[in-house]
Order: C-alpha cells, then structure tokens, then sequence
C-alpha cells in the first residue's frame, strides 16, 4: 500500500520557481497496475521520483506499506531502493561503463547473489524482454529501444514489490512494447507486484487496473 | 561488508578496464617516478654520508684515535704503547704519526698546511694514503730529505684550476721548504705525489717520523696514534677493550673526530632531504586527487544511477579507493623498476663528487617508509573526491 499525502515539489527559488506537483495525494494497493499520464510537463516523472524515493517532496508525506519514507536517512532510503523497489528511468540510465549483462545483475550483486546466480537469472530476465545476444554489449552499442529493455530487465532482477516505470515504451514499437506491456501483466498477476506506469499511449489503458490522471502538477478528477 | 567490497571491487575493476586509458598511464607514471623521487635524492645523499665516512677512515682516521692525556702535548714511549696496541685481538693496524701545521715554501709560492709525519711501513697498515700515489713513489722508512705532496697542495700552473691556496704545480723531483713550528726551515725533494680524492690527504703533505723527530729534537714520541681495527662499526667495544689492556690516553672513535663536519653536512642534507619528500608527497597528493576527482566528475551520471538502483554511497567511495589503491600498486611497481634501471645505469657510470664516484646507497626502511606514505596518500586522494561526488543527490547527477 503506498499512500501519498498533500505531495508538493517546487523547484527553483524566486521568479524562477516551478511547482511541478502541487498538493497530490493519492492511495495505491498491493497488486494495482496503475497507470499515470497527461500532458508532458505535468509532473508524472516528478510524482513517479518521489513514489521511488529519488527525490523528496518540498512538503508532504508517503508511507509505504506503514512505513513513512521521509523519515529514513539516505543510507535506508538506498536500501528500501535496493531491496523493495524498481525503477525504470524515463532516460534509462544505464552504468555506461557497464554491459548489459552487467547492469542487469549489478542490483542482484549487491544483495549479495553469487556470480552462478547473477548469470542465471541475468539470462532467464534478458530472454523475457527479448534481448538474449545482446548480454555483451555496452550501452553505447545499442539502439535506444534496446537500452530500455536493458533497464527494465534491471528493474525487475530483484523481483521488486513495486516496480516505478516511467514510460518504459517509450522507444519500442508496437510489438516489442506489447511483450514488455504483457511481462508487466503477468508479472503483477502472477507475483502480485505493484507497478506503477506513466504513459502517453492510448492503447496501454486496457492493461491498466486504474489510471491516475495529471494536469499541471494536479490529479485531474475523472 | 565483505560483499561490499566485493561490488565496490567489481565496479573499480570495469571502470579501470573501459575508463580512458591514456589518463591512467599518465597518473601511473606519475605516480611512479613521485616513487623514484621518493627514493633517489635521499640514497644518493645516503651514498655521500658512506663515501665521507669511509674516506674519513681510510685518509685520515683509520677506526681509532689515540691521543695525549689531558694537559700533554705528546704521547711518550710510543714504541712500547704501538707494541701493546698491536697485540691487541681485533687491531690489524697502528700508526703513530705527528700531525702538525707548517709553512711551505716554493718559488715565492708560501702556503700553510698539514704536515704529517709518519712511519711508512706503519702508515700502510692504517690509512690507503700510501697506496694512492699518482706520481714519484711513497716514502720510505729511511727517507730524510724527501716529501710527499697531496696533489691538491702541489697544485696546477693555472691557478684558477686550484681549490686551495697551493704551490703552484711543482712535480716531482722539484725542492720545496718547509718550515716547522720551531722555526727551522730546511729542503725537501718532491718524492712523490698523492691523489685519494680525500679533501684532507690531499692537501696535507707527509714526511717521515724519524725526520720530524730530528728537525723538533724529541724522540719515541707521537701526537696521534692511528688505529685500524679488523671491523668497522663496533669503535666503541673496541675503544673499551684497548682501555681494558691499559691505554690510559684518550681513545676517539673516527666518527667523534668527523662529527661536526659530517654532521654539518648531513644535517643540511636531511633538510634538502625532507624538503623534497614533502614536495613529492604533495605532487602525489594534488595528481591522485586531481585524477579522482576529473573521474568521478566525469561519472557524475553514472554515480547518481549507481545509487538510485540502490548501491550504498560508501560501496561507490571504496570503488574509488580501490582504483587510487590499483594506481598505487602498479606506480609503485613501475616506480620500483625505474629505480633499479636507474641504478643499473649508476653502477656503469656512478656520479662523481669532489670525494670520489657515489654509489647511491638504499636503505630498505627508506622504501618501506615511502611505500606506506604513497598508500596513504593514495587512500586520502582517492576517499576525498570520491566522498565529496557522491555527495550530490540523485536526480542532479543524473540529470548531469
Ligand atoms: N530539475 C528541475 N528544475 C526545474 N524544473 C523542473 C525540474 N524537473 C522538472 N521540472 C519542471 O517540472 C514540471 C514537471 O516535470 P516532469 O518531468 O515531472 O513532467 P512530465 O509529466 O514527466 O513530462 P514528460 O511527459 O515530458 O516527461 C515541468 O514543468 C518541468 O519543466
Ligand atoms: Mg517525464
């Protein structure tokens, strides 16, 4: 259960100051497939950082699953990050010095897999986004929709509780952004993940349990 | 924590692998010949201390001195006391010798300087003077009329080309006077002339003891009774055994008799000594830190991914320090194999100072020593940028 109250983020100070979310509250279950979207700018990649515990909130509170994230200091956050959550960036943000292989089984390294294991599941996660030869390639070397699968692949490793995904199809076409849409699914069916997506495309709505709509750092009541 | 390390080391080890190479040669170099400045200055200073301590016992002190009681000018019955010396376990060698100053004289060249006054057969036993003759010969223990000149003393036709005051290049053969402490002069033929390349012997001239005693009016007398001893090192046990046999004179070791001199001159090359370690330190210090810090600038973005997948900061700032520690360990070694092939090169064509060719000397703690301060400038130059980067929070350094 993730439980967000009166969320405001302003960035800048002075003339210069943006609120991107301004006073949001929300309330997500254990095992919702809650989709985000609105117009760019709206601050669904804002709201998507502090549900990841990759930004603070100017004001305001979450708790997940009874725990009020606010309160743990930097070194719990990244543990929380670490053991509970995935993330996929908007920007996939991949270690640029490491290959795909690696990125995906660093997260599973530091909670202290051994090397067999890392590759294990390291291939068995590749294989299901559909990236199978790709294992020794840097991130420079391939292709944006290639990257983001790496990501996704590195979100998931860990087998999160909640899984953050920020228009993770951005980059795919239509088909590749159905096996991930369908990963996502059977995935939240079958380990009851929570995952929460921010996304442009009409078509994505169908998979969605909920979709919490934003417009100018508010939730647009539908 | 052991898992820590591990991740911290896996991430050290992909970054020096697919990171920028060229930096990583430069700092490696760098940091190796900080290393052979650590080490070379202070051996070859090291090397200087050697030669003079050596030169002073070869040229001028043997191991011990012995010299009057208090209140004496001479040392009297000396046949009997070089006899009870030389029966001594662990002597191989006795000079009794006057040391005295005296004025020479040649074709209107007037000079003062050190007159020594020796039994040949004996000065041979103590000091190498006798053998470092580069014209004429050595005396002999039934020479008179006859001088032997260091070549400092004898001098050059050029003046400009002497150190000291000198007779203006007289060769062998030729007549200097000499006159003594109780005013007698008398003619000297040049026998021969010596090159030790110590600064003392050189410029000292030598006659006979039995000369001496005729020209003064004394007889079995000395005023310094060198030493030579079968070690060098172990002056003071020797000094108590000599007591222990019964000389009551005063008993010096060769290193009291240099002590000011040398101490002089290494107390300044400790200062130069310190100074230039300090400098190095420092260069090692600035270019680690230098080398990190553009690093971790540059991995700006990738340290902000690094912990937003999760990865505790201080598991980022030990992969730095890994990478300072790998930069360490390989200068060091390169530093290592400049050192011996600059040593190498030294042993074939060693430097030569106004005393000799110096073999610079490399005390083992001295490398020890620069090891640990090279680790832990290391450790300090690879923690304090690493810890001030990973400071920034996530989304700023990912979004770079
Ligand atoms: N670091 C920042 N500094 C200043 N303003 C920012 C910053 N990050 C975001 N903003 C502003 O906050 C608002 C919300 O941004 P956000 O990235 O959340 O939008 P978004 O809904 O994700 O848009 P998109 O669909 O284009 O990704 C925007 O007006 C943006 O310009
Ligand atoms: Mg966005």
């Amino acid at each position: 259960m993730i439980i967000g109250r009166d969320l405001k983020r302003i960035y800048g100070k002075g003339p210069v100051q943006v609120l991107a979310l301004n006073c949001v509250s929300l309330e997500i279950k254990k095992g919702e497939f809650v989709g985000i979207m609105g117009a760019s700018g709206s601050g669904k990649s804002t709201l998507l950082h502090m549900l990841g515990l990759l930004d603070r909130p100017t004001s305001g509170s979450i708790s997940i699953d009874g725990i009020d994230v606010g309160t743990l200091n930097e070194r719990e956050r990244t543990l929380f990050r670490l053991r509970r959550l995935g993330y996929v960036f908007q920007d996939y943000a991949l270690v640029p010095e490491l290959n795909a292989r690696e990125n995906v089984y660093l997260p599973s390294m530091v909670r202290g897999m051994t090397p067999n294991e890392c590759t294990m599941v390291c291939s068995e996660i590749l294989d299901l986004v559909g990236l199978k030869g790709r294992s020794h390639h840097l991130p420079g070397e391939m292709s944006g929709g290639e990257q983001q699968r790496v990501a996704i692949a590195r979100a998931l490793v860990n087998k999160p509780t909640i899984l953050l995904a920020d228009e993770p199809c951005a980059n795919l076409d239509s088909q590749n952004s159905r096996i991930i849409l369908d990963l996502f699914k059977k995935l939240n069916g079958d380990l009851r993940q929570t995952i929460i997506m921010v996304s442009h495309e009409e078509w994505h709505k169908t998979y969605f349990d909920r979709i919490i709509y934003m417009k100018d750092g508010l939730v647009e009541k539908k | 924590m052991f898992e820590e390390s591990k991740v911290a080391f896996f991430l050290a080890k992909r970054s020096i692998v697919r990171g920028n190479k060229g930096t990583l040669y430069l700092t490696i170099l760098i940091l190796g010949m900080v290393f052979v400045n650590l080490i070379f200055l202070p051996s070859i200073i090291t090397g200087v201390a050697v030669l003079f301590n050596q030169q002073s016992i070869d040229y001028s002190y043997g191991n011990l001195v012995i010299e009057p009681s208090k209140n004496q000018i001479y040392i009297n019955n000396v046949s009997e006391l070089q006899k009870k010396v030389e029966h001594i376990p662990g002597v191989t060698g006795v000079s009794p010798r006057y040391s005295t100053g005296a004025t020479f004289t040649h074709k209107g060249n007037v000079v003062t300087a050190t007159l020594a006054a020796i039994n040949p057969d004996d000065e041979k036993t103590v000091l190498k003077t006798p053998s470092k003759v580069i014209t004429g010969n050595f005396l002999s223990s039934g020479d008179t009329d006859q001088v032997v000149l260091g070549y400092q003393l004898a001098g050059n036709m050029n003046e400009k080309l002497d150190v000291i005051p000198s007779l203006g290049g007289v060769s062998v053969g030729q007549t200097v006077d000499i006159t003594f402490s109780n005013g007698v002069t008398r003619p000297y033929r040049i026998k021969g002339i010596i090159n030790s390349g110590s600064y003392s012997a050189d410029g000292s001239a030598f006659i006979t003891k039995k000369e001496y005693e005729s020209v003064i009016g004394i007889n079995d007398k000395a005023n310094e009774i060198l030493v030579r001893t079968e070690a060098t090192g172990n002056e003071n046990s020797m000094r108590n055994t000599l007591i222990s046999f019964g000389v009551q004179e005063k008993i010096w070791t060769w290193e009291e008799k240099s002590a000011n001199f040398l101490n002089q001159i290494i107390g300044s090359f400790n200062i130069i000594n310190l100074i230039g370690t300090i400098v190095s330190l420092v260069i090692a210090i600035v270019v680690i830190f230098i080398v990190i810090f553009i690093n971790t600038v540059y991995r700006r973005k990738q340290i902000g991914i690094l912990k937003a997948i999760g990865i505790d900061r201080s598991i980022i700032i030990k992969s730095y320090i890994f990478q300072a520690l790998f930069i360490f360990a390989i200068g060091t070694v390169v530093g290592g194999i400049f050192l011996l092939l600059i040593l190498q090169l030294l042993a074939v064509s060693p430097i030569v100072f106004p005393g000799g060719p110096v073999a610079p000397v490399v005390d083992p703690m001295l490398i020890v020593r620069s090891i640990i301060s090279l680790l832990i400038v290391s450790i300090i130059a690879g923690y304090v940028p690493a810890w001030i980067t990973t400071k920034e929070d996530i989304l700023s350094a990912i979004r770079g």
